[in-house]
């Protein structure tokens, strides 16, 4: 039975106002995809009973078999309020159905990138912490994400029933744990929250945090026990509401609301949210556990709650789960949350539209997308590539940000790369049908207008990972997006069979598709390798690469970290390279980027597509440039936007502009390859000191500074302390006190090292906190296990680049061995090369 | 950071040119001593003449110099040219001189004396190009000249610079890919190195213990005289031995100089410009061209080869790809090589790069290779049809400098000589990949395997081409509309992981701009801009869009208001040269 026909959902699609778009993100096994069954449960697409269990979103086989959500998927919900509940709404709705349409993220750390390509498509998002757990790392990731998003959060306190059925805690204990939770979300939000957003923090007093049990499917706001006492009491319920949180009290001798702990006689008094919300909850769950039966019936009856004929018949949890779901069912909770508190694609787009084009704020797509207009030129953004059943095509997943989108319309198609003007990553094509994604279903409908979540169809084989769909010539691109997790684990796979080479190529394709993050690429020695952002996300792609994509057997080298070389001084004395006519001379120095500088050009902050004005202001005023250095940055590399600067400090050079092509191209070869061992240069700075050039055009020619500018890097870096970098993963693990001495041994023997080591107040769990090169991660998660006898499991995530110590052309050194056996294994000359060898004499 | 003082010159205007900016190019000590003579820098110019004689065979050389037409009773040969790889060019001079000596061509006594002092190793040689010297007596008829600076590569006879003398016999002297030439006769003068069998004997059996293995044994063709002494030695000991002798084509007038190779027994033998004696391929001569290069192929595979003397990368890489193991072993040196040997797996990844290129460069290393002219007409067609843009250059000797001026080529194909014609950049210094003509016939149809072979015989590779078309007819039915959406799928470059636009031609066609724009005589514009796309004579020309990427579009286009504050313009000077407006002031007085 569905409770609503594909019409009713298109219908409502026009009414923009009543819809919600949102996504579900919290830590990996704080119950998303449990919760979001409750939802779909009450959308009547799963029944009842199965609701809890069934895991609707995870549709893919491993993900019921794991699980765990690996890949992020959409539905579209309808949802009806009552009056009432309409009025509370503070922007702008019609009538009283509503339109959901909600995406449930994967919560693995590895699969960060899905949770990135949701929240792009949203406006909303509902963030799920375990009570037990509390917030952690990856909690804290998604929040971030969600906020430079310009996503409003609304929070859900899940697994309460864990806290009362195994720990047993008073009823103080757990407001206790719940403030602390909701103040820790807060701390973040404010940490990252953008000012444009207005206030972003979550307040159970305001109904924007729900308390619930996703497994049994019973969830609470404040605001819906306050419906029910301020009949009771007679007090307005955005009063009622205030007193139901916080350090409010309820003296029921005199019936008088207080906010001090004591009564005039210096007597406890019980909190008001222990008295009139938890108590209830507390007593119900008493009396069924302990099989109080001849309490029960009145219980029920006084919370008026009617169970059917068989269901009498229960006892103990599955009594449990039934009362508790009539009483506090989790949909209505979180419907009326997501409806009243999360912003309308109207409401959003006013203030994400300038964050979300590339273009100038004043251009017509940027306006059409901030009004969130359907009737003007289209902008829309696919975000992800869905696999379809055809195999081999994917729907293109997005979200309309302007105009309509209609099946067979001529739309203009435009990847990463392009420019307004270029025609690089353009095509002109039509798109075949566009369709609703039900979860593992789609349904097709004929057009969908903006603010609402669409698939496409027809386009796919011209879009690798992302890309901007629009109708208007002028349109700059969306803005890409940013992942927080970078893909520093490699394998490199091989055909066991040489004929079934093709399929392996076709299938790298499919799979750089159906995976936001996954790199696929080839090494100098001709190797296809596969990058991934965790093993976990690793052993899922080669998974899919293997049966599914390329469905071939495959050979799988052991993982290997990707490194960066960089230079940690000044180059010692000018590097000087000649042309191969030595007719023309470079005369440069390296130093290295700060750090927060390549993060802030990493993270886009600092951003090579920005107006040069804007960007030397921002590494003036905020990281300490010289503003003339900051005007004069040549180019970004590699690939025209990584953390590596070319910087022009040349005084009065004649056709110095004239070479600045080649020299723009030299580098991005030379940052792609660095000296030491052909990895990525990362935090290389080079500043072109002097340039005596040719007089005629014909000696100063590409030919000429192409090869000159490279080399010149080259020797540059050498004389700069050359170093090389790897990636650091911030691991967390939640376990028990006995299992920490484990984690320790573990850890010493990994080169980790611990930075915070903390008991979770009211639990008799333990965090800790290190950090752990990449490179000694792999297998970690077994060891750790035996070490503890099973009872810790770590969050690893990429956190930060760090230079290791030791001399990486010194070959007795740990980057030393290192280099060495890279640089053997592509079959270069085993000892890098000294600056001798791009350094030419005067 | 910027301070001036660190910079160690500053010359700001444009390049200091003096003599220090051009230094010549200096012979090594190592050259000038003549090892392979068998001399050291003490010896006597008479000794030199008389190891050169002894090396070169130049007694034999004179007689064929010497035969005579039998009908005129003139010299057969009226032009001769002689060719000389740069690191023998030293000897040139004096060769000369003794064959004008011999053969009765006038040379006066100064110019002798001279000459055979700059023998002796005291010259700066191969400073010049390759003009002809001319060491001439028009009345005997008979002119010699020298060769130098060979045009592509040294191993190939330089029909060209033939040619411009109107030659009507090259001899060769050097290492040789015994390539067939097709329009001259040639004489191969290798020389006579030095080489010791018993030391190298030696050095096998400590290399191969295993006295069953099947081994080959090759040399470069200076040495390759030898290899049959060696291999009657060895054969006692090593019963599936085999070795590669020099073979020259029937077909053309060529002759070796002081050494005759063994007579071909079975043609199936000869391979890789060898004769191999002593491997038995077991197949038939009327079999299926397909089966017998299989059954060669394993059969190869079962031989280790050993090679004396080290060969130029494009033939090793090619030797690698026979043989089921390659030691390279240098006599002179009494060293194993020990690598980095040419990767084939590199070349794939470069295959990968042709394949997502939209822009090929099509590079001329040769003009003396059979069916040169024919497999470039050929690609060219073929890689139009791939809807991939083609531009031909002809660069001389091809370097990372003159290569990376062309910015819109993607990738490079070059044609050249197997032994030294082919660049294979192992070191990853070109700016762009560059691959054979087979390779470029491998990713040029719509699927692409594959199969870790390398060929580098025109023929074959121009049958390769070939095959490939005979799909065509059944490709153009298939061209309708719906098919051009196929069509102009972004091809995925598996080395970047990103899409890669490798069809800029048929981006034209999709424009609507077929071939009747190119005859449409009502426009004089020969270029024309369709939405973001530039056509020139109706093709799409991927150099312009790569201008039109260009930042820099010319004088004044760097001119920043906000950077740079302007000066005041003066009046210059004005009037044309034979008299300035200021002259006039000058006369006036």
């Amino acid at each position: 039975m569905v409770a609503f026909t594909i019409d009713q959902i298109r219908d409502l699609m026009d009414k923009v106002t009543n819809v919600r778009n949102m996504s579900v993100i919290a830590h990996v096994d704080h119950g998303k995809s449990t919760l979001t069954d409750s939802l779909v449960q009450k959308a009547g697409i799963i029944s009842a009973a199965k609701a809890g269990d069934a895991r609707f979103m995870d549709t893919r086989k491993d993900e019921q078999e794991r699980g765990i959500t690996i890949k992020s998927t959409a539905i579209s919900l309808y949802a009806s309020m009552t009056e009432d509940d309409c009025k509370e709404i503070k922007q702008k709705t019609e009538g009283e159905s509503f339109l959901i349409n909600l995406i449930d993220s994967p919560g693995h750390v590895d699969f960060s990138s899905e949770v990135t390509a949701a929240l792009r498509v949203t406006d909303g998002a509902l963030v799920v912490v375990d009570t037990v757990e509390g917030v952690c790392v990856q909690t804290e990731t998604v929040l971030r994400q969600s906020l430079t998003e310009r996503i409003k959060p609304v929070v859900i306190i899940n697994k309460v029933d864990r806290a009362l059925l195994e720990l047993q805690v008073s009823k103080e204990d757990l407001y206790q744990s719940f403030s602390r939770t909701v103040e820790s979300v807060n701390v973040i939000i404010s940490t990252y929250a953008d000012k444009e957003m207005g206030d972003m923090q979550v307040y159970p007093d305001k109904g924007t945090v729900a308390f619930g049990s996703g497994l049994h499917g019973w969830a609470f706001t404040v605001r819906q026990f306050a419906l029910r006492y301020s009949k009771k009491f007679g007090v307005d319920r955005a009063k009622m509401m205030e007193r139901l949180w916080g350090d409010s009290y309820f003296n029921p001798k005199t019936k008088k609301w207080t906010n001090k702990d004591k009564d005039a006689d210096g007597k406890p008094l019980e909190r008001a949210f222990n008295m009139f919300v938890l108590d209830p909850i507390f007593r119900l769950f008493a009396a069924i556990m302990n099989f109080k039966k001849d309490e029960i019936p009145t219980l029920l009856e006084k919370l008026e709650i009617n169970l059917k004929g068989d269901e009498k018949e229960l006892e103990g949890k599955a009594l449990l789960k039934v009362v508790m779901r009539k009483f506090l069912p989790a949909a209505d909770a979180l419907l009326e949350m997501i409806v009243i508190h999360l912003p309308s694609p109207v409401t959003a787009q006013a203030y994400r539209a300038e964050s979300l084009y590339e273009g100038p704020a004043d251009d017509a797509n940027c306006q059409a997308i901030k009004n969130c207009d359907p009737k003007a030129d289209l902008m829309l953004y696919v975000s992800k590539m869905v696999p379809t059943s055809d195999k081999g095509r994917f729907y293109a997943f997005g979200r309309v940000f302007a105009g309509t989108v209609k099946s067979g319309q001529k739309v203009r198609i435009q990847g990463p790369n392009y420019q307004p003007g270029k025609k690089d990553d353009l095509f002109l094509k039509s798109i075949q049908r566009t369709v609703l994604m039900m979860g593992r279903n789609v349904e097709q409908i004929d057009d969908c207008p903006a603010g609402n979540i669409i698939g496409l169809v027809g386009i796919d084989q011209f879009l690798l990972k992302s890309g901007t769909i629009t109708t208007s010539e002028t349109a700059h691109n969306m803005k890409v997006m940013k992942f927080s997790v970078s893909p520093v684990v490699q394998v490199a796979v091989e055909v066991k069979n040489a004929n079934d080479l093709p399929k392996l190529v076709e299938g790298l394709k499919r799979l750089s598709k159906s995976d936001p993050c996954v790199l696929t690429s080839m090494n100098e020695s001709g190797e296809h390798i596969v990058a991934g952002s965790g093993e976990l996300h690793l052993e899922i792609c080669l998974n899919d690469l293997q049966n599914d994509h390329a469905g071939v057997p495959l050979k799988i080298s052991p993982p290997v970290v990707s490194y960066r070389e960089t230079v940690e001084g000044e180059s010692r004395m000018v590097a000087l390279s000649k042309s191969p006519n030595k007719h023309n001379r470079i005369y440069v120095k390296a130093q290295p980027i700060d750090e927060e500088v390549s993060l802030a050009i990493e993270n886009g902050t600092v951003n090579p597509r920005d107006d040069f004005k804007a960007r030397a202001r921002i590494l003036a005023d905020e990281f300490g440039w010289d503003v003339t250095d900051a005007r004069k940055i040549w180019c970004f590399g590699p690939d025209g936007n990584g953390p590596n600067l070319v910087v022009d400090q040349t005084k009065a050079v004649q056709y110095l502009n004239e070479i600045k092509d080649s020299v723009v191209a030299a580098f991005q070869w030379a940052t792609k390859e660095g000296p030491i061992f052909g990895e990525n240069l990362r935090s290389v700075r080079v500043n072109i000191l002097d340039v005596t050039l040719h007089t005629d055009a014909i000696h100063r020619g590409g030919g000429q500074i192409i090869p000159t500018m490279r080399r010149v890097t080259y020797a540059s870096m050498l004389l700069a302390e050359p170093a090389i970098q790897e990636p650091i993963f911030l691991v967390e693990i939640q376990c028990p006190e006995n299992a920490i001495g484990g984690i320790y041994s573990v850890l010493n023997r990994k080169r980790g090292q611990v930075i915070s080591e903390e008991q979770r107040p009211g639990t008799p769990l333990f965090t800790v906190k290190a950090y752990l090169p990449v490179n000694e991660s792999f297998g970690f998660t077994g060891e750790l296990r035996q070490a503890t006898g099973g009872q810790a499991f770590p969050q690893l995530i990429m956190d930060h680049w760090q230079v290791m110590g030791g001399d990486p052309t010194d070959p007795t050194s740990k980057p030393g061995a290192i280099v060495k056996e890279k640089r053997e294994r592509q079959g270069m000359k085993s000892e890098v090369p000294g600056y001798e060898e791009y350094y030419d004499k005067l | 950071m910027s301070d001036g003082e660190q910079v160690t010159s500053a010359p700001a205007l444009s390049t200091y040119q003096d003599e220090c900016t051009f230094s010549y190019a200096q012979i090594p000590e190592g050259v000038r001593n003549k090892q392979y003579l068998g001399l050291d820098s003490k010896a006597s110019s008479e000794d030199t003449v008389q190891a050169i004689r002894h090396y070169y065979d130049l007694d034999e050389l004179v007689t064929i110099l010497a035969e005579q037409d039998e009908e005129t009773k003139e010299r057969r040969y009226k032009k001769v040219t002689l060719q000389f790889p740069d690191e023998l060019l030293g000897d040139s001079a004096c060769i000369v001189q003794e064959l004008q000596r011999e053969l009765g061509l006038i040379v006066e006594s100064s110019t002798r004396t001279e000459n055979s002092e700059l023998c002796s190793g005291q010259c700066s040689c191969g400073s010049d190009n390759n003009t002809c010297h001319v060491k001439k007596d028009e009345s005997e008829g008979q002119k010699i000249w020298i060769l130098a600076d060979t045009s592509y590569s040294a191993c190939c006879v330089d029909e060209v610079a033939a040619e411009h003398v109107k030659s009507d016999l090259v001899i060769h002297f050097g290492d040789a890919c015994l390539n067939t030439i097709e329009s001259l006769p040639v004489v191969y003068v290798f020389g006579r190195p030095i080489f010791d069998v018993e030391a190298i004997r030696e050095r096998f059996v400590s290399e191969y213990p295993e006295k069953e293995a099947k081994i080959l044994l090759m040399a470069d063709a200076t040495n390759t005289r030898y290899l049959k002494g060696l291999y009657e030695r060895l054969l006692l000991d090593y019963p599936n031995i085999a070795y590669a002798d020099l073979v020259l084509d029937p077909k053309a007038d060529a002759r070796i100089i002081g050494y005759n190779p063994q007579t071909v027994v079975k043609p199936i033998n000869l391979m890789l410009n060898r004769n191999l004696v002593g491997i038995d391929f077991e197949c038939d001569e009327e079999e299926e061209q397909e089966a017998r290069e299989q059954a060669i192929d394993s059969k190869l595979c079962e031989y280790s080869l050993f090679h004396i003397t080290q060969p130029h990368a494009p033939r090793l890489l090619q030797l690698i790809t026979k043989f089921e193991t390659v030691k390279v072993y240098n006599h002179v040196e009494d060293e194993m090589f020990e690598g980095p040997f040419p990767n084939l797996r590199v070349r794939y990844r470069a295959l990968h790069m042709a394949r997502a290129a939209g822009t090929v460069g099509l590079l001329v290393n040769t003009l003396s290779l059979a069916n040169t002219k024919n497999l470039l007409n050929l690609m060219a067609k073929k890689i139009k049809k791939a809807g991939k843009k083609l531009y031909t250059f002809v660069v001389g000797k091809p370097n990372i400098a003159k290569l990376a001026n062309f910015e819109a080529i993607d990738v490079w194909c070059v044609l050249g000589c197997d032994h030294q014609g082919i660049i294979l950049d192992q070191d990853r210094e070109y700016y762009k990949p560059i691959v054979t003509p087979f390779e470029l016939s491998l990713v040029l149809g719509d699927e692409f395997s594959w199969t870790g072979k390398w060929v580098t015989d025109y023929q074959r590779v121009i049958s390769l081409f070939e095959n490939g078309q005979d799909e065509e007819p059944d490709q153009q039915e298939a061209m309708t509309s719906e098919t051009y959406e196929d069509i102009e799928e972004p091809t995925f470059n598996p080395v970047t992981g990103q899409f890669a636009e490798s069809r800029p031609l048929r981006r034209l066609q999709y424009l609507q701009i077929s071939g009747a724009t190119e005859n449409d005589s009502s426009s004089t514009a020969v270029v024309k801009k369709l939405s973001s796309e530039v056509a020139i004579k109706g093709s799409v020309s991927t150099s312009a869009v790569t201008l039109q990427n260009r930042s820099w579009t010319g004088l004044g286009s760097d001119f920043n208001e906000d950077l740079e504050e302007g000066s005041i313009a003066e009046q210059g000077r004005g009037g044309i040269a034979r008299g300035y407006d200021y002259d006039k002031d000058i006369h006036a007085i």
